[in-house]
């Protein structure tokens, strides 16, 4: 027995130690794992512009966030993927960043088609997703997901619009086009609701595809309805198009409102001369800043433009915000000692006060922003001029040449 | 006025559709390659003259022959690819030519990033005297261009050897060989012809829509649908289907609205197919007369 003992205690001992010493070591090195953060954005494709925008601004927030030290000692590591600019891509390369990946959460997205499915994955896994770009009222209205939020929404575009338009425009007679996304058929529907109830015609009221290579028979139409205002839901490309036709054919219209692809630099530029006058609206731009948070923007976009060599724009914004909101509930649930589960992260999320370059975030129980809401600007000699609402406003409008 | 005015932006849309399917109809015609590159290399052409128009301020109109004589080269370049290709021919290149226009999409988005470019017109619309009617620059740049890229290839097809030469082989490949026509040298002539329409198309596209480096999928889209429109190797019948097209666009954007344009442009493709499979000008062949 004590031979027993003197031979296999030692051994014993020697085992336990062992196991303990490597599993302690499993544990540290557990801890020391980056945290995995999981984008999916349109990287190619037909959005693919403004997916690499988002891009950039969610890779900006975490090399950001690994500068200052990641999160209770651990990095953010980015897995970034290419929907293609295609929902069911979009759905595959979710599915392979919770299943293989196992992400901690999820962030990105462009357009609602997009969005959308993802956010459906993301709620029967229990991971959090925090989309950059996604206004559809059906994603977060009705059917609650809890695993769901976003920077941005809907009335934060159409209530500074139509408050806009009644106070300051104050037309006889508007045509609404909107693309045939659901974001921007909701966005013609809630806009043509408000301009009837404030008893403004809307001759026009029409749908149509995005990438239409034409609009002269439209325009044909413009100009027999003798419309004061057209307001074009359509995007940046459209607009290109749009507006080049609308200025060949020299229609007369007191403004022209695109809420989604006039207010960047890259349209200016691209447009030159045709642009004075065109009204568009954006959440942020250099120069454009909520209260409070104006050296907070300065410093973002000196950062971002030493990092990237050139200037951020409000949808690089978009996807800056939606990464610095899943980092900063990430860090929370670590710092507080708890486990790194969906559930917790979402808490934390639902519990954030931030104030951002673009908004003061905070989210609502249905996971849509509270304080999330544009300004409508004014292109006048190539620089993009707030002119709605009052309080931010840094310039009158302009009278637009027709032609 | 208003028809007349809608008439117009009609042809112009028809004109923009015709030359952007004209060089893959020659090409498809001559050599039976189903060419999915197609809208890629118009791309192609269309960012070189944004690079001249941009950079080196070239006229807009002188940007078309650098154009044309860049993409003659590519064309020639991509023949000498397709001639490895084994049977079934027409398959293999449809893979072939998608697999290059996977790589010609991911190199114009490192050398160009995924921006949107277009060539702008500066120039105001031209009034016509006593009318109120209005012809943009870019409209008459469409209509003229697409009437004498047209214009010319008939003439090069009907009233000259080498083009009876390519007209044999659009008709009957193993008859012309028969016959002694050198059917490699009319694929090479066949993609030659085919990459100067698609630099001449190139900067228009730029100019009426534009550019960003996975929009060739569109291009080669409107170039397959007018082909089948028109009929294989009928080139006049090209810009009769653009303009077709054209006008059932335009007439339903303006009668209908602009969410209509794509399911009458569809309904009219279906209904042409099943009344005219052959083509918009093909004809009943004549019933063979019996002897005596």
């Amino acid at each position: 027995m004590n031979i027993f003992s003197n031979i296999f205690k030692p051994i014993v001992s020697l085992v336990v130690s062992l196991t303990v010493s490597v599993c302690s070591a499993g544990a540290a090195l557990g801890n020391s794992s980056p945290i995995r953060v999981g984008e999916i954005d349109p990287l190619t494709g037909k959005l693919a512009k403004h997916g690499q925008e988002i891009h950039e601004g969610i890779l900006y927030a975490i090399e950001q966030a690994n500068s200052t030290g990641g999160a209770a000692g651990r990095k953010f590591e980015l897995l970034s993927r290419d929907d293609q600019s295609q929902p069911e891509v979009a759905i595959n390369q979710a599915e392979d960043l919770i299943y293989r990946e196992q992400v901690a959460g999820l962030v990105g997205g462009y357009v609602d088609s997009l969005v959308g499915p993802i956010s459906e994955l993301a709620a029967k896994h229990q991971v959090p997703y925090v989309a950059s770009a996604s206004l559809q009222q059906g994603l977060t209205l009705g059917r609650h997901n809890p695993y769901f939020f976003r920077v941005a929404h809907l009335q934060g575009v159409v209530e500074p619009l139509c408050s806009f338009l009644i106070q300051e425009l104050k037309p006889d007679r508007v045509a609404v086009l909107y693309a045939s996304t659901p974001g921007s058929t909701e966005f013609g529907q809630q806009v043509r609701s408000c301009l009837l109830d404030a008893a403004i015609e809307i001759p026009i009221f029409e749908k149509f595809r995005p990438g239409s290579p034409d609009f002269s028979a439209f325009l044909l139409k413009i100009r027999r309805s003798r419309v004061d205002v057209l307001i074009s839901g359509g995007f940046f490309a459209d607009h290109l198009i749009l507006v080049r036709q609308m200025k060949e054919q020299k229609i007369p219209l007191r403004a022209y409102i695109g809420p989604w692809g006039i207010a960047y630099p890259s349209f200016l530029e691209a447009m030159g001369e045709a642009a004075h006058g065109l009204f568009g609206m954006c959440a942020w731009n250099p120069g454009i800043a909520v209260a409070g948070a104006d050296k907070q923007s300065r410093a973002f976009v000196e950062g971002f433009t030493a990092r990237f060599g050139k200037t951020p724009n409000t949808t690089t914004m978009h996807g800056y915000t939606s990464a610095k909101a899943l980092i900063e509930a990430i860090r929370r649930v670590l710092e507080s000692g708890k486990e790194l589960t969906g559930d917790n992260i979402c808490r934390a999320l639902r519990s954030l006060d931030l104030l951002l370059p673009m908004e003061h975030l905070q989210f609502d129980l249905k996971g849509d922003p509270k304080h999330y809401q544009q300004v409508v600007v004014q292109v006048q000699k190539g620089e993009m001029v707030t002119v709605y609402p009052a309080d931010r406003k840094t310039g009158e409008i302009a009278q637009p040449s027709s032609e | 006025m208003v028809i007349l005015q809608l008439i117009i932006n009609a042809f112009s849309l028809g004109s923009f559709y015709a030359l952007v399917a004209l060089g893959f109809a020659l090409i498809f015609g001559v050599t039976h390659a189903f060419n999915l590159a197609h809208g890629e290399l118009i791309l192609l052409g269309g960012y070189l003259a944004y690079t001249l128009a941009g950079q080196m301020q070239v006229p807009f109109l002188g940007t078309l022959p650098v154009t044309a004589l860049a993409m003659v080269i590519i064309a020639i370049l991509l023949q000498k690819l397709l001639r490895r290709v084994g049977q079934p021919y027409e398959l293999n290149t449809l893979v072939v030519t998608f697999g290059l226009a996977l790589v010609l999409q991911n190199t114009m988005l490192m050398l160009f990033s995924a921006d949107y470019r277009i060539i702008q017109s500066a120039a105001p619309a031209i009034e016509l005297p006593y009318t109120q009617l209005l012809l943009t620059r870019t409209q008459v740049i469409l209509i003229g261009t697409s009437l004498l890229a047209t214009t010319a290839l008939y003439i090069l097809l009907r009233k000259t050897f080498l083009g009876k030469a390519l007209r044999a082989t659009i008709q009957d490949r193993e008859a012309a060989k028969l016959a002694g026509i050198n059917v490699r040298r009319m694929s090479l002539v066949g993609f030659a012809i085919g990459g100067a329409l698609i630099g001449l198309a190139g900067p228009l596209y730029a100019r009426t829509t534009y550019l960003y480096p996975s929009g060739g999928t569109e291009a080669s889209l409107i170039a397959i649908i007018i082909t089948i429109f028109a009929g294989v190797g009928r080139i006049r019948g090209i810009l009769l289907g653009g303009w077709a097209l054209g006008i059932a666009e335009s007439t339903t954007v303006y009668a209908l609205g602009t969410g209509w344009r794509e399911l009458v442009s569809a309904l009219v493709l279906i209904s042409l197919l099943l009344l005219k499979p052959q083509g918009i000008l093909s004809r009943k062949p004549k019933a063979a007369r019996l002897p005596g």
